[in-house]
């Protein structure tokens, strides 16, 4: 039969292609690599890690998501516009479902398992330098995204008297496993254990002396932040010292430096913008920029009232009331482009002063200069300054009422209610004395897919705040 | 052995007959054609009137048979044609059958190769290119729906291009692509409606480019039978767009132009100003809040009673269809010729929204050899869709949510208002346009080196180069000076080959048995390349008005290293078939198909699979207890059993997905791990089982078939969700203990009411009930949703359920919104821990019916299409009702039966400022209650055409040789208690498994066009 010749050399020749196609068949598209061949030298992990940077100042964590749900949460903001998932979190009642928190909840997680698969492959590096290098960044980046989550997840440090509450799960491989959630107190001693490698690690400057990526002080800003959220003041005030004390970092005098392209002196990490690559700071100007049309993001009558009561303050240059009539906007973020600081030198300042007060006597003279430094500058003089007699108590509330209007919409005064809560058992929230700082819906629920994926997860109680 | 025995049985008389009939001295020889056609009749009975000698003709028509000296007549038969006797005389003898049933001597077209209808063992709809270039559609696959039975057709939406879902025999994918396979004259074409992701709220579609005008036969390939032979790619059915090609005749050309206008086929009402207002400060004032209502967009109450603006007609217009076709048809026995252009542009119902095509094809067939053809087909499309944003985009999105009517277009100074949505800002001062040019070719060469075997190597090609340009001038921008609008552009390509070799013999061994053997490779590969970064600049207008400092920007941005050309899909297939089709007695029919296919789609550990599918048919009507029933001409048997497979998933997902970055930072490298890969990936396996019935009664006067099928998808790909503190939302996997099960009935008739010379009326229809049920499923009801979607996916239910708080109504006391709970109980207290299985996005029942009246030249066709049965959820219906809340929307007036005072018995809850305010809802977007969960059923009059054919004696004086006229109407009636306006959705999706759960899920869709259209078709 010739038909069977002829389809027993169409199998043949079938047979050969086979052979010949295997490789043919291996076609991811281009650009996209394993992890072998993407993580197989130093180059490839130093670029892996240098990518967490733009993790870390994405618009869904710190580039603003952070600060704005941050902002949501706390009590300067004016609710009456919001609506969606800013409703739910300014209402203190957020559910399940919503990208605004997933996304920011993954983004930071990611920074995390990109840490973690940094961590895994240190022996790529050549040297021990570049090692430590690596090590360091990656550490520094899991303990911020660790502290950045577990703050807006968990009921704050101090909640329970040996925080055996719930806090968030601990990532430090980059598997897939499921995990449930740790104690607080495991999460921060955790933060705490990376940070510390990270301030042994990290050079003291970088390069250029630009501070665009991390260095010992971006690592020990961090510990002074977690450890005065913790109100553990003696390390706090440790850690903050060093990082004023390393002379590297210059108060501005211009208030209109601090988000600028450049011009700032204050960041301990300042995230690099270039403009037709990476800016960041997106979602700050989305939500507050407010001279091009009503922000989403605006104060109540009360706190700006309260903001610019004070007729030197020089800092009421960041508010209006008539750039968009009949709303009271943030001017901080008016700007095309501006650089994120990661940590700045005034917020070290302020931690110096108030941990120096609570420590006692022998740090007080420290605080009120620290303080008075602030005021002078807030004041354009020395009208507002503490005397250097004044009482520990009196520079403790100067500093937490100068921090507030400092640190206006970069999402500091939601930890403040909280750390202050723990501190002294008080009820600062201005929105409602109904709805205390360990209220359930002071905090974010988890996203769904915790749950979905894995049974034993533990939601958060939703709402009951008001 | 059954079947050797079978041959041997066969064989063996044969032979003996032979030997008998060496003894006769006479040999008759001739061909057998289609009267209709004039092409050639292969299989065709030929027998000795008064003796048992019988032969068949071959391929080419032709017979040989030695007859007695005696022999006078010949009996010639073949089904679906007319038997005939013709007289023995010297030399050759040519016969032409006249059908009796043209639709079983239709030549359908299968995978790799054609068949007759009455031998298809497979589950094959094919419709005429007639039916699809005669109806004004956004993109020719809309023109399918109702024409096929179990073809769920959901026409795109109202905006300029956009593409159908089809959905053959129901829906067994979650994650993977549950569209059918494309092929384009033997080709898998680029047809992912994601590669360019969701922009702008809508899809791209790469089938609108796809010309109408070319399409000689769409064949739609249900079961196993049919699709067997494309193995992994399946599953889902396969759709074969096979285009014209030069008929046997003199050079001659056909001219067709189509005129009309579109709209709306349904608007959306909303209430307006004053009304907005009033009902603003009711809702302001049930919630106890002193004084007048605060008003969005810094409007004073004085000025916002001073404007009522109409935004849906200001961004509406009537649109103006223009459509221009030439073609040229020629074929002899050498040179077979059809070229066609056409240029169409189809301006839509929203303004400044049109798609414009150019087409011209070019297909020969040329013989070079008596035995050696060589076939060129070509066919080159540039589609330029001149797009507007739409839905949660804006513009025409805009007019049904935020773009109140209180607020004014213009300020008192006569710039734009900017304090709230101004869609008519957005659409005079953005530009948006996107080009997709389009070249299909091939080249085949077919040879036949021995009689019946036919040799035939086919190379073909499509070429894409996709552009989308966009605009925002300086008064979108917000800059000062007219050059500081922001153009951009993102390129693609795609490169789309593929290389068939097949082997295909025809063995008569007798009389009675026929062989048909094929045998094949193909392999093809697929890439799309783009720019890793934005192209763009500040300029006054557009790119594609000034391309030139768009090729500069662009060179400058590649030359410092700032943005790379680089592959964003690429996949290879590498695969082997065969198929045997054996016919005993032209009354039983057996198939075998099997194919391996090998994929850069599949993981590492699972590069190949194999998928076998058997077919067999009785045609029963050949039997002599059959033939004895006068009023049955035609009765079949078929069936199928096969396993085929889905791949459609992404390219390069069982990979990991590390990147090096777009976007350097601080002048060094990044790269990225943009998702986690799995080496075991592979395809989707459908078992499927297909059963039916065709027949013809009463004389040819009622066709039909009922089919059942039942197919079954396992290892279903999914993204589960992952923990998101993976850092990753998701991991693409076959679900090990997953089952789908689509199991379905269908029925089509068509009945010739009255058929003589003067007037013709036929009346038929479709339906087809399809069961979708997941059988097996582990994960949990939130583990994978549709997308942005409330729909779900739970064992023991359909999939795609909607998953909604069940709202009971309202409480004639208070107002409020009355609840169940999981148990059923009343509750007024909101909670998303309430939420059950409300509702299915799957209807039960698909179908349409038609009737076509003729009378002398005239005829009157109209089709309707249906849907009974399964849900619509209206997910911005949420925000819509709360339009006068601080969510600042339009308020749709079916939506005014509201409570406003105790006692009141209304369909809605007492309006609110605020939605938080209604106990336990969180927030609006949480506000998904069955409440505004509706039926899908609805009856469309989809087409109605009018034409008249002018009597070809009185154009002969004219030279022409037939003149068309006709009147076409689509998607004029549509009856349906959907309040939301259309009631076909299909949405912007987000994926492939939005696109699977949530058809019928609606959001701002713009309603679909309904246009009225003059034809005028000439030929000469």
């Amino acid at each position: 039969m010739k038909a069977k010749h002829i389809i027993s050399a169409t199998c043949l020749s079938a047979v050969l292609l086979t052979a010949s196609c295997k490789k043919f068949l291996e076609r991811p598209p281009e650009g996209q690599m394993t992890e072998e061949v993407a993580l197989k030298d130093e180059a490839g992990v130093a670029a892996f890690l240098n990518g967490g940077y733009t993790y870390l100042a994405d618009d869904d964590f710190m580039g603003g998501r952070v600060q704005v749900v941050s902002e949501l949460l706390a009590d300067h903001l004016n609710g009456d516009r919001f609506t969606g998932d800013y409703a739910e979190i300014f209402k203190r009642q957020n559910s399940i479902n919503g990208d605004t928190r997933d996304n920011m909840y993954s983004k930071g997680y990611k920074l995390i398992s990109m840490s973690n698969r940094v961590l895994a492959n240190l022996s790529k590096a050549n040297t021990d330098a570049v090692r430590q290098s690596f090590e360091g960044q990656a550490k520094f980046f899991r303990g911020v995204a660790h502290f950045e989550l577990v703050r807006l997840f968990a009921q704050p440090y101090g909640y329970s008297a040996d925080n055996s509450h719930n806090g968030i799960a601990i990532r430090l491989n980059a598997n897939s496993e499921n995990l449930p959630r740790s104690t607080v107190a495991q999460v921060y001693a955790q933060i705490i254990a990376d940070l510390r490698t990270a301030d042994a690690l990290l050079p003291t400057t970088t390069d250029g002396g630009k501070f665009y990526t991390a260095s010992k002080w971006a690592a020990d800003a961090y510990l002074a932040k977690v450890y005065f959220q913790m109100n553990r003041f003696d390390s706090a005030y440790f850690f903050a010292n060093a990082v004023i004390a390393s002379n590297k970092f210059q108060l501005d005098n211009n208030y209109n430096d601090r988000f600028s392209d450049g011009n700032s002196k204050e960041p301990i990490l300042r995230i690099a913008n270039q403009v037709g690559h990476y800016t960041p700071g997106n979602e700050l100007r989305n939500n507050f920029r407010s001279d091009q049309s009503i922000p989403g993001c605006n104060f109540t009558a009360s706190f700006f009232n309260y903001a610019t009561l004070k007729p030197y303050d020089t800092r009421k240059a960041w508010y209006s009331s008539t750039l968009q009539a009949g709303y009271f906007v943030s001017t901080k973020y008016n700007k095309n482009y501006f650089e994120v600081p990661i940590g700045h030198l005034t917020e070290m300042k302020l931690i110096r002063a108030e941990a120096g007060a609570e420590m006692g006597t022998a740090t007080l003279a420290t605080a009120i200069t620290d303080i008075n430094d602030i005021t002078t500058r807030a004041y354009g003089s020395t009208t507002y300054n503490l005397l250097p007699t004044a009482s520990a108590a009196s520079v403790i509330a100067t500093t937490r009422l100068e921090r507030e209007l400092e640190m206006v919409a970069e999402g500091n005064r939601l930890q403040e209610i909280k750390r202050i809560g723990v501190r002294t058992g008080n009820n600062l929230d201005r929105r409602s004395p109904s709805s205390p700082w360990n209220c359930n819906g002071f905090i974010l629920q988890f996203p769904k897919s915790e749950k979905d994926a894995y049974a034993p997860f533990i939601m958060n109680p939703e709402g009951g705040c008001f | 052995m059954k079947l050797k025995r079978l041959l041997i049985a066969t064989i063996l008389p044969m032979l003996l007959f032979s030997l008998s009939a060496i003894a006769q001295d006479k040999v008759v020889s001739g061909k057998v054609t289609d009267s209709k056609d004039g092409t050639a009749l292969q299989n065709a009975t030929v027998m000795v009137k008064g003796t048992k000698i019988v032969t068949q003709t071959g391929a080419d028509g032709t017979f040989k048979v030695k007859v007695p000296a005696t022999a006078k007549t010949l009996v010639i038969s073949s089904i679906g044609f007319a038997d005939k006797e013709v007289a023995i005389g010297a030399g050759d003898i040519t016969v032409s059958l006249t059908q009796s049933n043209s639709e079983l001597n239709e030549v359908v077209v299968v995978g790799y190769g054609v068949q007759r209808k009455k031998d298809v063992t497979g589950a094959i709809a094919k419709v005429g290119g007639d039916k699809i270039a005669n109806v004004p559609v956004p993109s020719f696959e809309a023109a399918l729906q109702g024409k096929a039975p179990g073809v769920q057709v959901i026409q795109g939406n109202g905006l300029a291009g956009s593409g159908s879902v089809i959905r053959i025999r129901g829906i067994g994918s979650i994650s993977a692509g549950g569209d059918p396979l494309y092929v384009v004259d033997g080709i898998p074409i680029i047809s992912d409606p994601f590669l360019r992701g969701n922009q702008g709220a809508m899809n791209q579609n790469p089938l609108s480019s796809i010309n109408p005008n070319d399409i000689e036969s769409v064949e739609v390939l249900k079961d196993a039978g049919a699709t067997g032979i494309y193995g992994s790619r399946g599953a889902n059915g396969v759709i074969l767009i096979t285009t014209k090609r030069g008929k046997n005749g003199k050079p001659s050309f056909s001219y067709s132009a189509k005129l009309g206008f579109s709209s709306a086929a349904a608007k959306p009402q909303f209430v307006n100003g004053a009304e907005w207002l009033q009902l603003r400060q009711e809702a302001w004032s049930n919630d106890g809040k002193p004084g007048q209502a605060t008003l969005p967009g810094s409007l004073t109450w004085a000025q916002a009673q001073a404007t009522n603006t109409d935004w849906w007609g200001l961004l509406t217009q009537t649109g103006f269809i223009n459509e221009h076709s030439l073609s040229m048809n020629q074929g002899t026995a050498k040179l077979k010729t059809f070229a066609n252009i056409t240029y169409s542009n189809n301006a839509g119902y929203i303004k400044s929204n049109a798609y414009e095509r150019l087409s011209a094809r070019l297909n020969v067939d040329y013989k070079l050899l008596k035995n050696l053809k060589l076939s060129l087909t070509s066919g080159f499309n540039r589609g330029i869709n001149k797009r507007v944003p739409a839905a949660w985009d804006g513009g025409i999105g805009d007019a049904m949510s935020g773009a109140l009517p209180i607020y004014p277009v213009y300020n008192a100074d006569g710039t734009y208002y900017i304090n709230g949505a101004n869609p008519v800002r957005r659409i005079n001062e953005t530009k948006r346009r996107e080009i997709d040019n389009r070249l299909i070719g091939g080249l085949a060469l077919e040879y036949e080196p021995i009689k019946n075997l036919f040799l035939k190597a086919q190379g073909s090609m499509e070429y894409t180069t996709n552009i989308d340009d966009q605009f925002e001038s300086y008064k979108q921008t917000l800059k000062s000076v007219p050059d500081s609008g922001y153009a951009k552009r993102f390129p693609f390509t795609g490169t789309n080959w593929s290389t068939t070799f097949t082997a295909n013999y025809l063995w008569n061994p007798s009389v009675d048995s026929r062989f048909n053997f094929l045998a094949g490779t193909e392999v093809q590969e697929s890439k799309t390349k783009g720019y890793s970064g934005e192209i763009g600049g500040f300029y006054g207008s557009p790119y594609y008005m000034h391309a030139s400092d768009y090729r500069f920007q662009k060179d400058t941005l590649v030359s410092k290293g700032y943005i790379t050309e680089t592959e964003k899909d690429a996949w290879t297939f590498n695969s082997f078939f065969a198929r045997v089709n054996y016919v005993y007695k032209n009354r039983y029919a057996f198939q075998a198909t099997a194919r391996v296919d090998g994929s850069s789609k599949f993981g590492a550990n699972n590069k190949h699979g194999f998928f076998p599918a058997v077919s067999g048919a009785w045609t029963m009507s050949e039997e002599s207890f059959i033939k004895k029933i006068k009023q049955i001409n035609f009765l079949k048997l078929r069936a199928s059993y096969g396993i085929v497979g889905n791949a459609n998933i992404t390219s390069g997902i069982y990979y990991d997905n590390f990147r090096i970055g777009s976007n350097p930072y601080n002048a060094q490298s990044t790269a990225y791990l943009d998702a986690l890969g799995n080496p075991d990936l592979k395809w989707e396996t459908m078992r499927n089982i297909d059963a039916a019935v065709e027949f013809a009664l009463f004389g040819n006067k009622l066709t039909g078939e009922i089919a059942y099928y039942h197919k079954t998808t396992t290892d279903i790909i999914l993204y589960p969700a992952v923990q998101q503190s993976t850092g990753y939302k998701s991991l693409p996997r076959n679900l090990s203990d997953s089952k789908i099960l689509n199991e379905g009935i269908e029925f089509s008739a068509n009945l010739k009411l009255v058929d003589n010379k003067k007037v013709q009326w036929s009346i038929g229809g479709n339906i087809a009930k399809n069961r979708n049920v997941v059988l097996e499923y582990e994960l949990g009801p939130d583990a994978v949703t549709g997308g942005t979607n409330d729909t779900r996916i739970v064992k023991g239910l359909p999939l795609g359920v909607n998953y909604l708080v069940r709202y009971y109504g309202t409480d004639p006391a208070d107002g409020l919104p009355i609840w169940l709970d999981k148990a059923g109980k009343q509750t007024k207290t909101f909670s998303l821990d309430n939420r059950v299985y409300a509702g299915s996005v799957m209807p039960d029942y698909i179908g349409g019916f038609n009737s076509s009246l003729s009378y002398k030249g005239f005829n009157l066709s109209t089709l309707f299409s249906f849907v009974i049965g399964g849900n619509i959820y209206e997910n911005s219906a949420k925000y819509q009702f709360l339009g006068i809340s601080k969510k600042n929307w339009n308020f749709r007036k079916d939506m005014l039966d509201r409570w406003q005072k105790p006692g009141d018995l209304s369909q809605y809850p007492r309006l609110t400022s605020d939605a938080t305010l209604y106990p336990g809802v969180p927030s609006e977007d949480q506000f998904n209650s069955t409440m505004f969960l509706r039926d899908a059923d609805y009856l469309r009059l989809r087409e109605l055409t009018l034409s008249y054919n002018i009597d070809k004696t009185r154009l002969k004086k004219l030279g022409l040789t037939g003149i068309r006229l006709s009147l076409t109407a689509t998607n004029l009636l549509t009856f349906t208690k959907y309040p939301g306006g259309d009631p076909e959705i299909t949405r912007d999706f987000e994926n492939a498994q939005d696109r699977n759960l949530s058809p019928n899920i609606t959001y701002l869709t713009a309603p679909t066009q309904r246009s009225v259209v003059f034809g005028l078709n000439v030929n000469f």
